[in-house]
């Protein structure tokens, strides 16, 4: 025992305050809004943002003012493949139009990427809109619920097993190919994979410890789903969209490259990526352009997903 | 859990059919038949009549109608009756002019019989009446044709195809007469010592048989018939050619049937394991060759088959993504935005952002140009090296993705109580994350390895295609592309088989990783 004397005067009475008592000091919190506050403590963030909206002005403006001809010199051999500096020298001196050469029937580029990335930014966005929506409602009852699981499984066993490739191709040759039949033939079964994926997230956290409680409780399913099991997926989620948005570039790519893409009338960067891959060696100009902006939409769309994902996990909101 | 999976299995082979009957709708009702004469040079040369009889003569083949032609018939009837020489009959040759003449055919009695034997089969007879310029002479292609055709109901063209979708080979597989002594019996195989399983009056001579190439022991008592192809591997079974080596023939020192016990040999490149009926009397080279009937034969053929070649360049980079995806992944959720994260992060990216079909180029760029690498597979002086880019082309990918959803699994775990009890237990950060939160992760990727595995067997579109290699990546699309009906039908029902088994699979995998998941409503309250 210390000696330490502690004097009376170092302590006086507080009146106790019932009204103060019943207030809650903690700090009012709203996930969302601490998500975001996560989200834009990264400085990359903020800049990939300002990059991706100047991306799509870009994609929709110029477009506008300068339409893409594709065949506006195509009786002209001596434009066909030309370096951005032999394009430029032919078409005299310097222009936006020309300084990336030009393609194998004299067609501009610049102005043929900005036209595509738009037709694919529209593309992807619509397509990932339909088939998230629908994946994530369907795959979160269908996860939860084991009965529907049943009849679901038969359903996507059947879908799913349909080679896409196949009802792409029908799709295309019976409402003919253009813009819209595409995305009809992209989400008409496209849902289903997010879906699935969505049934087997669900499936793992259905049984877990909390949500067996909850259910004890008496929980109804729809908030059982909303309140208990879609929020642990929120970062799943994000990262599903992170990849499912640029997939469709990447899908748009690979069915032109085997003949049952989007029609020749719509620019896209899937058919100039596709006309560009026989001559990458001799005629680069013409292949790495389109290549190059489908990377930047994806790697943007991709970084932020992903940082948004680590964003909304509350945990990390400290 | 028994009763449970023999529902999944009941749900996955009712799925089956009706993905077949989906398909079969899809490619014989939805597509319009007359577009496989778009590319057609024969149908193009024809004209007139020709050009129509030309046309039910491809439909036949490519399965959309049966139908008879009154040439054939009357090529049966006079054949049965005046032997070889019945084109030399009088009445022969006045029937088949017979319908040459639009206004008096009917009246022709070999014409009578051949609608009314038809219409009784459900045939309907068509007649094209010849095409005659001004002047009444036929114009060139105008010939009359009659026919008896007949459409095949969806459900007629999938009861057939069902029916004849296993065959099993029986002695009387054989309709020739001529054979009395059938049996199957175990015999010594002269080619090997071993034993083998021998047949008489079955399609094969060697029903069971061992030899040096994988899977060693060869049946040829069961069959699969998955579809024929009409149009690239012409009236070729997609099983068989799928299966077909597509090497060089190896030619062996060995012995003819009829030769073994003499000490005559010859090279040759003959697998007299695979030898077949043939109907057609033998010859005098075969009386000394072959002891019985079973003289048609195939070859011996070195290299892998087409879906051995998908299947190795598969396997070998699903292997490569596993045992470098995983191990990534955790190092790089370990050491959070430390230099492997961002350099595993940016390649997660690349491989993301950049459409295969334009990394797939720039890798074979640079292994072919810095390694020395062969680009096109039949271009390999050493086999074994054309397998290395497509390998690597179809790895990447698959690392990217596993490290990626690895990493995410690993992350979003990383937070968990139990990781934190386990901290405060005083576990090492090494042992907290190769034991506790990793197993937890990989939950979630348990699910997709069978898929993963046996999605092997399907190929790879781009990759074989940029690379030449002769797998079964692009039997589908170049099947949909050639309208070859036969090969769309046979691909869904590969490809959905594989794909139902992995879903089965997957989900016993899973729930046997994770003990916590029930599968059957029995376990843990149904609902």
């Amino acid at each position: 025992m210390s000696d330490v004397t502690v004097k009376n005067d170092k302590f006086y009475f507080i009146n106790s305050d019932t009204i103060q008592a019943e207030k809650i000091t903690a700090p009012r919190y709203s996930y969302w809004a601490s998500v975001f506050r996560v989200f834009f403590r990264k400085k990359i963030n903020i800049v990939l943002i300002s990059l991706f909206v100047l991306l799509i002005l870009a994609t929709f403006i110029i477009p506008i003012f300068a339409p893409y001809k594709p065949y506006e010199n195509i009786t002209d051999a001596k434009t066909f493949n030309l370096s951005p500096k032999a394009a430029m020298a032919y078409f005299g001196g310097f222009s936006f139009k020309w300084m990336l050469g030009t393609g194998g029937m004299g067609n501009s580029i610049f102005y043929g990427i900005m036209s595509s990335a738009r037709t694919s930014l529209i593309l992807a966005v619509i397509c990932a809109a339909i088939n998230m929506t629908v994946g994530i409602i369907l795959g979160a009852v269908w996860g939860y619920s084991k009965r529907f699981d049943q009849v679901m499984l038969v359903i996507y066993n059947i879908i799913a097993n349909v080679p896409y490739i196949l009802v792409i191709s029908v799709v295309v040759y019976i409402i003919s190919a253009g813009f819209w039949s595409f995305i009809f033939a992209l989400t008409i079964t496209g849902w289903l994979g997010i879906a699935y994926f969505f049934r087997t997230q669900v499936l793992i956290i259905r049984d877990r410890e909390y949500s067996l409680a909850s259910r004890c409780l008496g929980t109804p399913i729809p908030r059982m789903i909303s309140k208990n099991i879609l929020p642990f997926l929120t970062s799943v989620t994000v990262t599903l969209l992170a990849t499912e948005l640029p997939s469709y570039i990447g899908m748009e790519v690979f069915l032109s490259y085997i003949g049952v893409g989007l029609s020749a009338e719509v620019p896209s960067l899937g058919r100039m990526i596709q006309e560009g891959q026989n001559a990458f060696l001799i005629y680069p100009w013409v292949f790495w352009p389109p290549v190059i902006i489908a990377a930047t939409i994806t790697i943007i769309l991709y970084v932020l997903g992903q940082n948004l994902a680590d964003a909304s996990d509350p945990r990390t909101h400290m | 859990m028994r009763k449970y999976l023999l529902k999944r299995i009941l749900f996955s082979l009712f799925s089956l059919l009706v993905v077949v009957t989906t398909v079969m709708l899809l490619v014989y009702t939805l597509i319009e038949r007359s577009v496989i004469f778009q590319m057609d040079d024969v149908w193009n040369k024809k004209n007139a009549n020709d050009r129509a009889s030309y046309e039910y003569t491809q439909y036949q083949k490519f399965g959309y109608l049966e139908y008879n032609d009154y040439a054939a018939f009357l090529k049966a009837k006079y054949e049965a009756l005046y032997g070889a020489d019945y084109t030399k009959n009088a009445d022969f040759k006045a029937d088949l002019e017979a319908i040459q003449d639009e206004n008096a055919y009917l009246e022709n009695a070999s014409v009578q019989e051949f609608i009314q034997q038809n219409e009784a089969k459900g045939y309907k007879a068509t007649y094209l009446s010849p095409v005659r310029s001004s002047n009444g002479k036929v114009k060139k292609g105008g010939n009359a044709y009659l026919l008896a055709v007949r459409e095949l109901s969806p459900f007629v063209r999938l009861w057939k195809y069902i029916t004849q979708l296993i065959t099993v080979e029986t002695t009387n597989d054989v309709k020739d007469e001529a054979l009395t002594d059938r049996y199957i019996r175990v015999e010594k195989d002269p080619y090997n010592g071993l034993f083998a399983v021998v047949g008489s009056g079955t399609t094969h001579k060697y029903l069971l048989y061992f030899n040096g190439r994988f899977p060693f022991i060869h049946q040829n008592f069961l069959h699969l018939n998955l579809g024929t192809s009409f149009t690239k591997y012409r009236g070729s079974e997609i099983t068989t050619v799928i299966n077909t080596p597509t090497g060089n023939q190896i030619k062996t020192h060995t012995q003819y049937p009829a030769q073994i016990g003499t000490d005559q040999y010859v090279d040759t490149a003959i697998d007299f394991h695979s030898l077949r009926y043939n109907s057609n009397p033998r010859n005098a080279t075969e009386m000394k060759q072959f002891p019985d009937q079973y003289t048609a034969y195939s070859y011996r053929i070195g290299g892998l088959s087409m879906i051995e070649n998908s299947f190795v360049a598969g396997i070998i980079a699903t292997l490569i993504a596993y045992l470098l995806g995983l191990p990534l992944g955790i190092s790089m959720a370990r050491h959070k935005d430390g230099w492997l994260d961002k350099i595993g992060n940016g390649y997660i990216i690349f491989i993301m952002a950049v459409p295969s079909l334009a990394y797939i180029f720039l890798f074979a760029t640079i292994g072919t140009t810095l390694f020395g690498l062969p680009y096109k597979f039949a271009n390999a002086e050493v086999k074994i090296l054309a397998y290395v880019l497509p390998t690597i082309s179809l790895a990447l990918p698959q690392v990217g993705s596993l490290m990626k959803w690895m990493r995410r699994y690993m992350i979003d775990q990383m937070n968990s109580d139990y990781v934190k009890f386990a901290r405060a237990e005083g576990l090492s950060e090494k042992e907290i994350f190769r034991k506790h939160i990793s197993k937890n992760a990989m939950i979630y990727l348990v699910h997709g390895i069978p898929a993963n595995i046996l999605g092997c067997l399907t190929g790879a579109i781009i990759t074989e295609r940029v690379y030449a290699m002769p797998g079964v990546g692009n039997l589908l699309t170049t099947a949909i592309n050639g309208h070859d009906n036969g090969i769309i039908v046979a691909c869904t029902v590969f490809y959905t088989t594989l794909s139902l088994i992995s879903v089965i699979l997957g989900d016993l995998l899973l729930a046997k990783y994770d003990p916590r998941i029930s599968l059957s409503s029995s376990k843990g309250g149904g609902r």
